[in-house]
């Protein structure tokens, strides 16, 4: 049986699947993923957004499996649903990869799947998690992230102009300002001695051919690295990214599956959403061919995950799949605040203790929603990758994890509806020495202080 | 606007029908209302705006969530058709606020905000004429000129398809029509600065911004 005979079948289906109007698609999947809910007894708890319950995880993947075995994907080209056998998905599952190999040479790291409350720390894949960017700092901007001792490997952003022009989807200009991008962050991981480190995307590229243009092992993004196939919500996809996939299949590279399910969206709650990003992570196995995963959970006002409706998601998806599959799963902690505050960081460490005991590899990091371009830095990406490796050496359990989490929400609950944008990272670093500003080094001590005291362990790190 | 006031039992029960977003019910409450002789623009009036209005309230404080407010539209849409072929039969038309031409812009497929905003619009008496996902910014300005709309209204979630904001305001500039439609922007990669720099006039960061701004400029 050739690899992509699956592909074949999916396009297939999405040809000849049920024609349905999208906003149909979108209720019956909210329809029931609410009668799911209640069939499977999962109802969200804002005391309890970590729960240390086996059943219940189990529960929400059941509810996940059952759910895009009845709903299907929706193909937004043709209006037409993919639908899949539970057989059929779970086979995609077994045959998904439990270990990656991500990057080259001296740099490469070792993925693994996670288990919940698991000892092996989690690896840290990072970057502006395709945020804005100006291109005039872009590189060091990169820098600032590769050069951080708990990242692992780096993601991109998404630069905003191409020589000073407006990129434009689907032109020359984005294929160039990709080419450009996948280059800087080669040059990127070069300037700090790691020429292997694993690339996680190209993020300036919307369309499949912009994706496609970072595919060149010398300067561009090399078969160890990956680009994202990104699902759009809930539970759709289309041709511009299923083209993706046989290219990157034939080029021997990592594939993403992003999902960017939103709270109070479609899946409704935050009980429903976890059911949601369960859906969407079998069809990543599924129709993506993914090596690994993403699951970035967006707050349909805030676009933030770093609330109580965030955490529950985070957890229970999570745990869902830790034990009920062998995948790697990273998941991206989306903050309302930006570099130089310390809400920032309580808001990533949260995210970073729910992860790591609930069996993720961790990806990041979105700060003020993404809304200001250039606010992102390597010092809260590396802090994220500090706070999980903590939290794994610290044997951090579910109870625990719940109760320093609702206490670090204390901190920074207060700026959902005023947010503290910070400092873009031209002014939060030394742009010569591409080190942070003594402000932000003052906020990550501040808050590592913090973090010491409510029972994680840390060794020494880069800011203190 | 009309005089005569809706009986309270026909006015309520399409009410409670359009919140719990059942189409077929509120359908069928329209249809009752209509047969009872219920002034078809008093129902729009008096029910179905307010009615929409107080759910897309309750969605942005987050009392519900999108598929109530989906539901709730989808059943608002079907109700105005209804209504409006009443009017027609009877020679009269459907007052709007105004026309909306409403879109994402070309190569960005992220449609959930503007998807939210067109109800909200809706839901506070505007004429909507949503040229989906994707669209080139001829599109945006033919769609414009067809139905006469007063505004344009174009989205941008991703930093890479903003500039589709920009061509819709030259193409507008080119085609000396910036002073005949009000040109606004949204979506995750704009923002007040962008909107200043390509030449739009408005820009809102929330859906109910995005009404206030119309309203504002409609004055």
């Amino acid at each position: 049986m050739f690899m992509t005979d699956r592909l074949l079948e999916i396009y297939q289906r999405s040809r000849s699947g049920k024609f349905m109007k999208e906003v149909e698609y979108d209720l019956m999947l909210a329809t029931r993923t609410q009668e799911l809910l209640k069939e499977f007894n999962i109802k969200y708890d804002p005391n309890n957004v970590c729960p240390a319950d086996d059943d219940l995880a189990d529960r929400v993947f059941q509810a996940g499996l059952q759910l895009l075995t009845d709903v299907g994907a929706y193909h937004l080209d043709t209006q037409r649903v993919i639908k899949f056998s539970k057989e059929e998905i779970l086979d995609a599952l077994r045959q998904a990869p439990d270990t990656l190999y991500l990057g080259e040479g001296r740099d490469r790291v070792i993925a693994k799947h996670r288990c919940i409350e698991d000892p092996n720390p989690p690896l840290n894949l990072t970057g502006p998690a395709g945020q804005a960017c100006s291109e005039e700092y872009y590189l060091k901007n990169l820098i600032s992230y590769a050069q951080e001792p708990f990242v692992d490997a780096i993601e991109s952003g998404a630069t905003l102009t191409y020589n000073g022009f407006d990129i434009m989807a689907g032109t020359l200009m984005e294929v160039m300002a990709v080419q450009r991008d996948a280059a800087t962050a080669r040059e990127a991981v070069r300037r700090v001695g790691k020429p292997g480190m694993h690339i996680g995307d190209a993020a300036t590229g919307m369309t499949a051919i912009g994706k496609m243009a970072a595919s060149e092992p010398v300067n561009g993004l090399r078969p160890c690295d990956g680009r994202l196939v990104a699902q759009m919500c809930e539970l759709k996809v289309d041709d511009d990214q299923l083209n993706r996939v046989p290219h990157l299949l034939n080029y021997g590279s990592h594939i993403i599956n992003l999902m960017t399910p939103l709270t109070g969206g479609v899946g409704g709650g935050p009980d429903g959403v976890a059911i949601v990003s369960v859906a969407e992570t079998l069809l990543g196995v599924m129709a993506y061919y993914a090596t690994y995963h993403y699951l970035s959970i967006t707050h349909i006002k805030r676009a933030n995950n770093s609330d109580q409706w965030g955490m529950y998601v985070l957890s229970q998806a999570g745990q869902a799949m830790a034990r009920n599959s062998h995948i790697v799963w990273t998941c991206d902690p989306f903050c309302v605040s930006g570099p130089v505050t310390d809400e920032l960081l309580y808001e990533v460490a949260q995210h970073a203790i729910i992860s790591t005991v609930c069996g993720y590899t961790q990806h990041g990091v979105g700060a003020t929603g993404g809304f200001e371009p250039d606010h992102h830095t390597g010092l809260e990406a590396g802090f994220q990758g500090e706070v999980g490796v903590a939290t794994a050496r610290s044997g951090i359990t579910r109870e625990q994890a719940n109760d320093i989490a609702l206490n670090l929400l204390e901190n920074y609950k207060d700026t959902f509806d005023t947010p503290k944008r910070g400092l873009p990272f031209q002014e939060a670093y030394d742009l010569k020495t591409i080190t942070p500003i003594q402000e932000w080094k003052d906020c990550y001590r501040r808050v590592k202080a913090e973090l010491s005291k409510l029972g994680l362990q840390f060794t020494a790190g880069p800011w203190d | 606007m009309t005089d005569q006031k809706v009986p309270k039992n026909f006015a309520d029960e399409l009410s409670k029908a359009l919140a719990g977003g059942l189409k077929n019910e509120a359908v069928a409450a329209t249809e009752k209302a209509l047969r009872a002789d219920v002034d078809p623009l008093a129902l729009i009036q008096q029910v179905v705006v307010p009615t929409l209005t107080e759910v897309g309230q309750r969605f942005e404080d987050l009392e519900i969530f999108l598929p109530e407010l989906m539901a709730a539209g989808e059943a608002g849409n079907a109700c105005s058709k209804v209504i409006e072929e009443a009017l027609t039969k009877s020679g009269g038309q459907v007052q709007t606020k105004g026309v909306i031409v409403l879109g994402t812009v070309k190569g960005d497929i992220h449609d959930i905000g503007k998807n939210i905003v067109a109800s909200l619009f809706k839901a506070h008496g505007y004429k909507v004429v949503d040229v989906g996902k994707d669209v080139s910014a001829a599109t945006f300005i033919e769609a414009a000129e067809q139905n006469k709309a007063d505004i344009i209204a174009a989205s941008a979630l991703m930093s890479i398809t903003r500039a589709g904001c920009r061509e819709v305001a030259d193409l507008l500039k080119e085609l000396n029509l910036s002073d005949k439609y009000k040109f606004i922007i949204g979506g995750g990669s704009t923002d007040q600065e962008y909107a200043d720099q390509i030449g739009a006039n408005g820009y809102a960061f929330t859906a109910s911004g995005a009404v206030e701004l119309v309203n504002s400029l409609l004055q």
